[in-house]
C-alpha cells in the first residue's frame, strides 16, 4: 500500500447556499468565507483534515449548483470538475453531497444527477436542526436506502453530528449508488447510441460507463446553441455528429423530449420525498415570509433598503468616532516620541514625517472601515443580500442587467475585486462582462477615508451634525451607484448589446445572523487593511518622503536652536515650503498642475491623485507626509485640520468647498487600483477590457470634476 | 407526478380548464396552480424546468408586484414578471384530473 494513495479525496458538492462552505470549514478548520444567500463561493477551493484513522483526507469545496446542465461559469467549474474536464484539478475519486435538509425535494434534483455518475458518494444532510425547529421530520433510513448511499444527518455547529460524518468520510470502500434516471425508450435509445461511439473512441471505457452516459445525456440535452462548445469541452469527437442525428430521432419520437427529461427526473423524486418525509407543507418558513411581506414590498421594501444604508452610513461616523481620535492620538504620540528621542537627521524625518504620518494617516480610517464591513457581514449572513437584488430588479432591467447583477455590485461596496469575483453568477457572457466594467464605480473601503477627510474639511469639527455628514456620506455612494448604473446602460445600448435577461433567483429563508461569521469578515478586512498599510502604503510612503525630502534645498540652513522660538517657527516653516518646492516631488507637482488645475487642484493635490493611482488611500498618506514635512513640527495638528488651514502662495484657502467637492467626485468616478485591474485582466482574459476600463472611468472623473469646479465657478460659488 | 385518484366532481370542472388557463403573471398571489406550458427559448425552458417551474408542478404564487414570488419545491423563488408572462397555469385542483389520465 502506497501511503500516497491513500489520500480520499472528495468534492464538496450541492445546491447554491446549502451550507457547503460552512461544512467545509467546520471539517477542515478553514475560514473560507460564508453567507446566506446563493453563490458566495464562486471558485474550488481545497482543505484537508485527518480521518478517523489518522489519514489525511482532502476536501475540494465547488460552487453551488442547480443542475450539471451548466448556466453560469461558476456551475461550469462544478460540472468541468465533476466530469474531469478540468486540466488544472483530477477528477475527485469521491463525492459529499450536501443536502439543505428543509429543502429537500429541491436539492434532490442535482442530487440525483450526481449520484449518476457512479462515484462512491456520501450525503450530508444538513442544517437537519432548521429542518425539525420548522417541522419537517425526514426518514434518514429510507432517503439512504433509496438512494443507495450512506445519508448523514449533520449540522456544522453541532460537534458530534460532524463526528458521524468524519467516520463517514474515513471508510476505506463507499459503495457506488444504483440509482438511475429511468426515462421514456427513446430518451434510453439516444443515449446508448451516443454512448456508443464515444466508447469506441477512447479505448478503456465502455458503454455502461456511468461517466459516458451522463456526459452523452448532457450533451443530448444541451441547447441548440450551445451543443457544439460544449462537445469540443468534453472532446466528444465524433460523439457530436451521433448526438445532432439522435436529437432528431427524438424530435420525431418524443416531441416532449427536453420536458420528459426533467419531469421524469421530478417525478421520482416527489415519490422519494414522499416516502423519506411525507408530503412536506407548503407554506415554508412563517417568519420568512411575514419579513418578506415587508421587506419586498414595492414601497415599504425601498423604505427599508434606504433606512438599512442610511443607519450603516451614520454608524460609520458615530460609532468610528472615538477610536479614530484614539489612534490619531496614538500616532501623533509615537511620532512626538521619535522626535524626541532619535538625533535630528534624515532618519528621524523619514521615520516621523514620512513612515509614521503616512501609515498613521491611513490607519486612523480602520475603525470606519471595521463598521462598513460590519454591515457588510450582517446583510450577507441574514439573507438580505438576495432582497436587495429582488428589489433592485426593477431598476436594474430598466438599465438591461437584472437583479443577481446587484449582488456583485452590492459587494463591491466592500471592495471591488470580490465583487467581480461574484460576476461568476451570471449566465449571460455580455452582462457578466457590463457587470465587472461598472463594479469598480461602486465606492469601495479604500475610497472611505478620502470621502471622510474631505467631509471633515468641508466640515470643520462642529460646524455641522453627524447626520448631515452621514447623509452627504450616503450621497456619495449613491452618486456612484446611479452613475455605474448609467454606464450599464451606456454599454449595453452600444458596445455590449444585448437583451434584457430574465430575473429568477431563490430567496433564502432570513436567518439570525452569526456573529462569528461577521466578526471573523471584519478580522480578516482588518488584517488585509493592516497589512496593505504595512506593504504598499510603507514602501510608498518611504519613496514619497525621499522624492519631497531630496533633493535638499541648497539655501536652507541648520536650524539654530538658539535662536528665539518665535524666529525659529516662522524660519522653519518657510525652509520647509521652499525645501517641497525644490523637491523631485515639487518638480513633478507643477509639471502636472497645467494639467489639474481647471478641476481646482493644486499641485500638492496633483502629486497625491498621481500616487493614489497605485491605490486609493495613497492619497491619504501622501497628504500627511507632504503637509508634514512642511509643517511646524513642534505642534503637530489632525490631517483635516491641517487641511483646512491651508492656504495658496497668495493667501486664499486651497481647499475650498468647491476643490474638496471636486476632488470628492473625481474620487468616486476614478479607476485607482492595480488590483483591480489585475482582477478584471484575469477574469476578462484580455488586457483589452481592463485598458478601456481605466481610460473610461478616469476620462470620467476628469470631466465629471472639471464640469463641478467650472460649473461651480460660474455660479459664484467657491 | 400526482398520485392520489381524481375526484368525480373533479373531472366534471375539468371540461372547463382549458379557459381557466393563464400566464402565472395574471395569477392571484395566494392561489397554489399547476404549470401547464412552458413558452420562451430552450435555455429558459430548461432553466424554469430545472428550478421546479416543470409542466404539472405544483406552485404556489406568493406575492407579486414588479416581480413575483412564487413557492416552489419548497423554496421561496422570485421572479420576474416577463418571465411569469412565460408560465402557464391553472388551478392545481383542476390538474388533479388532468394528470389522473396518465
Amino acid at each position: 500500500m502506497h501511503p500516497e494513495k491513500d489520500v480520499k479525496c472528495y468534492a464538496v458538492v450541492g445546491n447554491p447556499n446549502c451550507g457547503k462552505t460552512t461544512l467545509f470549514n467546520a471539517l477542515t478548520g478553514l475560514r473560507q468565507k460564508v453567507g446566506n444567500y446563493p453563490g458566495v463561493t464562486v471558485e474550488k477551493k481545497s482543505g484537508q483534515f485527518i480521518g478517523q484513522h489518522g489519514e489525511k483526507i482532502e476536501l475540494l469545496d465547488l460552487p453551488g449548483s442547480y443542475s450539471l446542465n451548466s448556466h453560469a461559469p461558476d456551475e461550469c467549474v462544478t460540472r468541468d470538475v465533476l466530469l474531469g474536464l478540468r486540466s488544472d484539478t483530477p477528477r475527485p475519486d469521491r463525492i459529499l453531497c450536501v443536502i439543505d435538509a428543509s429543502h429537500l425535494e429541491r436539492n434532490l434534483y442535482f442530487i440525483t444527477q450526481v449520484l449518476e455518475l457512479g462515484l462512491p458518494t456520501i450525503i450530508a444532510l444538513n442544517m437537519i436542526d432548521l429542518a425539525k425547529a420548522q417541522g419537517i421530520a425526514i426518514d434518514v433510513l429510507k432517503l439512504s436506502e433509496e438512494l443507495d448511499v450512506p445519508v448523514i444527518a449533520c449540522q456544522a455547529n453541532h460537534r458530534e453530528t460532524l463526528l458521524s460524518l468524519k467516520l463517514a468520510l474515513s471508510r476505506a470502500e463507499i459503495t457506488r449508488s444504483s440509482w438511475a434516471q429511468k426515462l421514456p425508450s427513446p430518451w434510453m435509445r439516444a443515449i446508448d447510441g451516443v454512448s456508443a461511439i464515444w466508447a469506441h473512441a477512447g479505448e478503456k471505457t465502455s458503454q455502461r460507463d456511468p461517466l459516458v452516459r451522463m456526459k452523452s445525456l448532457l450533451l443530448l440535452a444541451s441547447p441548440d446553441a450551445e451543443i457544439e462548445s460544449l462537445s469540443k469541452e468534453m472532446k466528444a469527437g465524433s460523439a457530436l455528429g451521433i448526438a445532432l442525428a439522435q436529437r432528431s430521432m427524438l424530435d420525431r419520437e418524443l416531441p416532449l423530449w427536453r420536458e420528459a427529461l426533467v419531469s421524469a427526473r421530478y417525478d421520482r423524486i416527489t415519490e422519494l420525498c414522499q416516502a423519506a418525509q411525507g408530503k412536506s407543507s407548503i407554506a415554508g418558513d412563517a417568519m420568512t415570509h411575514h419579513l418578506d411581506e415587508i421587506l419586498t414590498h414595492p414601497f415599504w421594501g425601498w423604505f427599508g433598503f434606504l433606512g438599512i444604508m442610511g443607519l450603516m452610513f451614520i454608524s460609520i461616523f458615530v460609532v468610528a468616532a472615538y477610536p479614530m481620535s484614539w489612534i490619531e492620538t496614538t500616532f501623533g504620540f509615537l511620532g512626538n516620541c521619535v522626535r524626541e528621542i532619535m538625533p535630528q537627521g534624515d532618519l528621524r524625518d523619514l521615520i516621523s514625517d514620512g513612515i509614521i504620518a503616512g501609515i498613521g494617516g491611513v490607519v486612523t480610517f480602520l475603525p470606519q472601515i471595521l463598521v462598513l464591513f460590519f454591515f457588510i457581514g450582517l446583510l450577507e449572513d441574514t439573507g438580505y443580500m438576495a432582497r436587495a437584488a429582488f428589489l433592485m430588479d426593477r431598476v436594474m432591467s430598466k438599465v438591461g442587467l437584472h437583479g443577481k447583477s446587484f449582488i456583485p455590485l452590492l459587494s463591491s461596496y466592500a471592495c471591488a475585486i470580490p465583487g467581480i469575483m461574484a460576476t461568476r453568477t451570471i449566465e449571460n457572457a455580455k452582462d457578466r462582462l457590463v457587470t465587472i466594467l461598472v463594479a469598480p464605480l461602486m465606492s469601495c473601503s479604500a475610497r472611505l477615508p478620502v470621502y471622510a477627510l474631505m467631509i471633515a474639511a468641508l466640515f470643520p469639527k462642529g460646524t455641522v451634525s453627524i447626520w448631515i455628514q452621514g447623509a452627504i456620506m450616503m450621497g456619495l455612494y449613491l452618486f456612484g451607484t446611479v452613475t455605474a448604473l448609467g454606464f450599464a446602460w451606456l454599454f449595453k445600448k452600444t458596445i455590449l448589446h444585448g437583451e434584457t435577461p430574465v430575473f429568477l433567483m431563490e430567496l433564502p429563508p432570513y436567518r439570525i445572523p452569526a456573529l462569528k461569521h461577521v466578526l471573523l469578515q471584519m478580522i480578516q478586512r482588518a488584517r488585509i487593511f493592516l497589512k496593505r498599510a504595512g506593504t504598499v502604503i510603507l514602501g510608498i510612503s518611504v519613496i514619497l518622503w525621499f522624492l519631497v525630502s531630496f533633493p535638499k534645498n541648497p539655501s536652507s540652513h541648520v536650524r539654530n536652536s538658539n535662536t528665539s522660538p518665535q524666529v525659529a517657527i516662522t524660519s522653519v516653516k518657510s525652509d520647509k515650503a521652499t525645501q517641497l518646492e525644490y523637491s523631485y516631488a515639487g518638480h513633478f507637482g507643477h509639471w502636472i498642475e497645467p494639467v489639474i488645475a481647471p478641476l481646482g487642484f493644486d499641485w500638492k493635490i496633483g502629486i497625491g491623485l498621481v500616487a493614489a493611482q497605485a491605490a486609493r488611500e495613497v492619497f491619504i498618506s501622501t497628504l500627511a507626509i507632504i503637509y508634514h514635512v512642511e509643517s511646524d513640527e513642534e505642534n503637530p495638528s489632525s490631517l483635516s485640520t491641517t487641511l483646512i488651514h491651508e492656504t495658496h502662495p497668495d493667501g486664499t484657502l486651497v481647499y475650498t468647498p468647491l476643490t474638496c467637492l471636486s476632488i470628492l467626485v473625481f474620487f468616486v468616478l476614478s479607476m485607482q487600483c492595480i488590483s483591480t485591474l489585475a482582477v478584471v485582466r484575469r477574469e476578462t482574459n484580455s488586457l483589452r477590457w481592463p485598458l478601456f476600463q481605466f481610460f473610461y472611468m478616469t476620462g470620467a472623473a476628469y470631466l465629471a470634476s472639471l464640469l463641478v469646479y467650472q460649473g461651480g465657478k460660474l455660479f459664484g460659488l467657491m | 407526478m400526482l398520485r392520489e385518484p381524481s375526484i368525480p366532481s373533479m373531472i366534471k370542472l375539468s371540461m372547463s380548464s382549458s379557459t381557466n388557463l393563464t400566464p402565472l403573471s395574471e395569477a392571484k398571489a395566494g392561489s397554489v396552480l399547476s404549470v401547464v406550458r412552458l413558452d420562451g427559448n430552450e435555455q429558459v425552458c430548461r432553466r424554469l424546468r430545472e428550478v421546479g417551474f416543470c409542466e404539472k408542478a405544483e406552485i404556489r404564487l406568493l406575492s407579486r408586484g414588479g416581480q413575483m414570488i412564487c413557492h416552489v419545491c419548497g423554496t421561496r423563488l422570485a421572479l420576474s414578471r416577463k418571465l411569469a408572462q412565460k408560465i402557464w397555469v391553472q388551478p392545481f385542483s383542476l390538474s388533479l384530473s388532468t394528470s389522473s389520465k396518465k
